[in-house]
């Protein structure tokens, strides 16, 4: 057995952060991720991160348009703590050397972005994750914080109603170790990968999200699922809001500028939810290309803009839809990007579950409510991710090292679990897996009904039935990516259940929860998050109030 | 159907295995691999996360040019030559195809294989950390934050675009034959931090001893198949060269860049 005072499960930004905070507070602390952390999603992020360091801006300003673009499900009082500290973290990060673009006085440089009432998205280029995330390895390394490289958690452990460490299989071995801590951080990341087109990464399937769900943790709004407006046509790889936030032009076959119709005042940079449907409308009406695009175009603003600030899509565009933005418009289309819900937790990131902190996408604080406004994810990580740290070391200073814990009970457990999936014939993971990811792109979507809800939660109880078929025929001992698949598939199914059913029961429209069948947010009845909690067959819904602090329900328009 | 010849190894077991693939419009060699996994040999392993050239999971050897799978094109594959050219090391470039219907799949060379295409990066990160990659910075964080020109960062940018896929380890000869070189990645980033004006001018005179030798900028080639093959664009070889200039008593053997102008 391993331990630890405190193990990050992550290496993103919001798992680097929450281990170098806990590190500098003198705790003894790890992290253990299935990737190396430079390869996590966090790396991916293009277009920026939200701070008020303008003259003319406030935090207050950065609250109320991101209360606004939440169509108020945001916590009011956890959206202020992430607004006040968003400039330190931001010059933390600077200062630790984050390679940000530059104005031409030096200061950080700011864009504009979507539902946002001012330019206040810092960005290195549109590789603002890629800075972001190297810098904050590179001070892990510094800190010589230990890294535990490919593994993979599989469960939590639970005694007295109190998380006491982990299991997780060592990748290269395919070995199960028990790992003892007094505190344990969740900074998994979201589960993309559960629907057919998302930005994602192939490696975000939400298994950390299922953990906690195991361990009797309920999960927070997970029908709330953003859907960014432009991914790649083929990859769906993101093309990042920075391109509209530096001029970009959304236009249909008929070479309409269609935002016009559907949000006057701030046309392509309206908050991602709208967008997302406008260009969805655009295509399901017929206006869109023949294959269901729409085109996104940047050919007016320069070679050398294009190079200077959006260089790391057009590189994209060039490698994988073979489309030089600098001479043609890019094909878009909606996709999967974002999970606005997961394990909820307070400002210091602690869980309903004693010992376990949750931080970053995986966690539910909530600030990003029915709909996160671009710019505000990196934020939330490193804001989150420090606040975890610095609580979770405080919390394990004053306690001892869990003693007697059903740790080998568990380990048993794991390991008859796994031994169970191994065999010929069963089920292929694959085939479960792309059978779930259509039906939650087909019914889970931009557009959701009652019929579609229903069809969906259907299909995802009998995929659970196949999910517990499927069997590994792959015996190979080191890296074996069939049994590591077929183990996180049944997170990804109890995660659709979850996101399915809390779908079918919310009957409104708010932010990215958009029912053709209930098109008015219902304040009355809604203004409510869900709280998901695992039982056998399918989740049960619970629902609790939402902090309202200083700015009261309006009608949210752009 | 498209052919891969994929380089298979389990312990001291090596062979050679060739599966077709039903190629669809636009399809990836990372995209080809996952259908041989999930459809024909789930034993099959390769490391791969963010399929958008942007996490430097997927680094192998395409037809003897270490490249992302992910941001390799079939259709590009396809229409190069496989050569059997094990004696000239890794390609800088793709040869043009004439012959062979297939595909030929490596593991990164240079490096120690695990199984399959999975290699042992852990050397790779251990020069890496050697030359010590951050910024040393003091507690305190400056009001305001730090100012700093356009131009200089954008003079940085060039090299913080490394994603440390190690594709460059994978084609560098001198990697191939003495394992304490630093390497193009490592010997980049060093002078990444030598051009921030942010890092401590002791910790950058630290870092350039450290790299003032035969394992350091000294034992570059300078063949700049690294810059040929970087997906990033990112140029280790001038990094390398750059460094060179700035060690005053080496300056002598500076052979390679006469009569070229000084970057400072």
């Amino acid at each position: 057995m391993i331990t630890h005072d405190i193990i990050v499960v992550g290496g993103g930004l919001a798992g680097l952060r929450a281990a170098l905070e806990a590190h500098l507070r003198g705790a003894d602390v790890a992290v253990i991720s299935k990737v190396h952390p430079i390869r996590s999603h966090s790396v991916a992020a293009q277009g920026g991160i939200n701070a008020s360091l303008g003259k003319d801006d406030s935090w207050e300003a950065h609250a109320l348009d991101t209360v606004k673009g939440s169509d108020y499900l945001a916590d009011q009082d956890a959206v202020e703590v992430m607004c006040r500290d968003a400039p330190g973290r931001v010059l933390e990060m600077e200062h630790w050397g984050t390679l940000f673009s530059r104005t031409p006085d030096g200061h950080i440089a700011q864009r504009p972005f979507g539902g946002a009432g001012f330019p206040r998205t810092c960005y290195a280029g549109d590789r603002t994750g890629h800075n972001l995330l190297h810098t904050l390895h590179e001070q892990v390394m510094r800190a010589g914080v230990k890294i535990y490289l490919e593994w993979l958690v599989t469960r939590l452990v639970v005694d007295k109603g109190r998380c006491t460490g982990l299991i997780a299989m060592h990748t290269p071995s395919s070995k199960l170790e028990v790992f003892g801590a007094k505190a344990t951080v969740l900074a998994t990341g979201g589960y993309g990968r559960i629907y057919q087109r998302s930005t994602n990464a192939i490696i975000n399937r939400g298994y950390g999200i299922s953990l906690a769900y195991h361990a009797g943790v309920p999960l927070q709004d997970m029908e709330f699922v953003q859907f960014h407006p432009t991914t790649l046509l083929g990859s769906n790889i993101l093309m990042t809001e920075g391109a509209r936030g530096e001029g970009g032009y959304l236009y249909n076959k008929l070479h309409e500028r269609f935002m016009s119709i559907y949000a006057h005042d701030m046309m392509e940079l309206a908050p991602r939810d709208i967008v997302a449907r406008s260009i969805q409308t655009e295509i399901d009406e017929g206006r869109g290309f023949e294959g269901g695009y729409v085109h996104l175009d940047i050919t007016h603003l320069g070679e050398k803009k294009i190079e200077e600030r959006l260089g790391g899509i057009r590189q994209i565009s060039i490698d994988f839809a073979g489309i030089d933005p600098v001479k043609e418009p890019i094909p878009v289309q909606p996709g999967q990007h974002y999970s606005m819900g997961g394990v909820p937790c307070d400002v210091n990131g602690a869980t309903p579950l004693d010992g376990l902190y949750a931080a970053g996408e995986c966690a539910c604080v909530s600030v990003h409510g029915a709909n996160r406004l671009g710019g505000n994810s990196l934020l939330e990580t490193i804001v989150f991710g420090k606040r975890a740290g610095e609580h979770a070391a405080g919390y394990v200073a004053g306690i001892a090292m869990p003693g007697e814990s059903p740790y080998l009970d568990e380990l048993d457990r794991e390991k008859e679990a796994i031994s169970q999936l191994m065999g010929e014939g069963g089920e292929n993971f694959a085939v479960v897996r792309d059978e779930l990811r259509s039906v939650m792109q087909q019914d889970v979507g931009v557009f959701r009904n009652r019929t579609g809800l229903q069809r969906a939660v259907d299909t995802v109880r009998m995929l659970r039935e196949r999910g517990r078929n499927v069997r590994v025929k792959s015996s190979a001992t080191s890296f074996n990516f069939e049994l590591l698949n077929a183990i996180e598939l049944k997170g990804m199914l109890e995660l659709g259940q979850v996101i399915a059913e809390g779908a079918l029961v919310r009957e409104e429209s708010r932010g990215a929860h958009y029912r053709t069948d209930f098109l008015e947010r219902d304040d009355e009845q809604w203004l409510k998050h869900t709280l998901a909690y695992y039982a056998p067959v399918g989740p049960r819904l619970e629902y609790k109030d939402v902090t309202i602090t200083q700015f009261q329900p309006k009608k949210r328009e752009y | 159907m498209i052919k891969f010849k994929i380089r298979r190894q389990d312990g001291d077991r090596v062979w050679h295995e060739t599966f077709s693939v039903e190629e669809t419009p636009g399809m990836s060699v990372l995209e080809a691999l996952f259908f041989v996994q999930e459809r024909l040999d789930g034993g099959l392993c390769f490391r791969y996360s963010c399929r958008g050239a942007v996490c430097g999971s997927c680094a192998m050897l395409i037809n003897m040019v270490p490249r992302l799978a992910c941001r390799t094109q079939v259709s590009d594959a396809q229409s190069e030559m496989t050569v059997d050219a094990v004696k000239w090391g890794a390609l800088a470039r793709p040869v043009a195809k004439v012959g062979k219907d297939e595909i030929l799949i490596e593991p990164l060379p240079n490096m120690k294989v695990i199984r399959d295409l999975v290699v042992d990066m852990e050397h790779f990160y251990e020069l890496l950390d050697y030359i010590k990659p951050w910024i040393s910075a003091g507690e305190e964080v400056p009001e305001g934050g730090n100012l700093m020109s356009p131009k200089v960062e954008q003079k940085i940018e060039a090299y913080t675009n490394c994603i440390l896929c190690a594709t460059c380890y994978g084609a560098c000869p001198v990697a191939g034959r003495d394992e304490t070189y630093l390497g193009p990645a490592a010997l980049a980033k060093a002078w990444r931090f030598y051009l921030d004006p942010r890092e401590k001018e002791k910790d950058k005179r630290a870092r350039l001893e450290a790299v003032n030798n035969q394992s350091g900028v000294w034992g570059c080639d300078v063949v700049f198949k690294c810059t040929a093959i970087c997906p990033k664009k990112v140029t280790p070889t001038q990094g390398i060269l750059a460094q060179r200039r700035q060690i005053p008593k080496n300056k002598i053997k500076n052979i390679f860049n006469r009569g070229k102008k000084s970057e400072d």
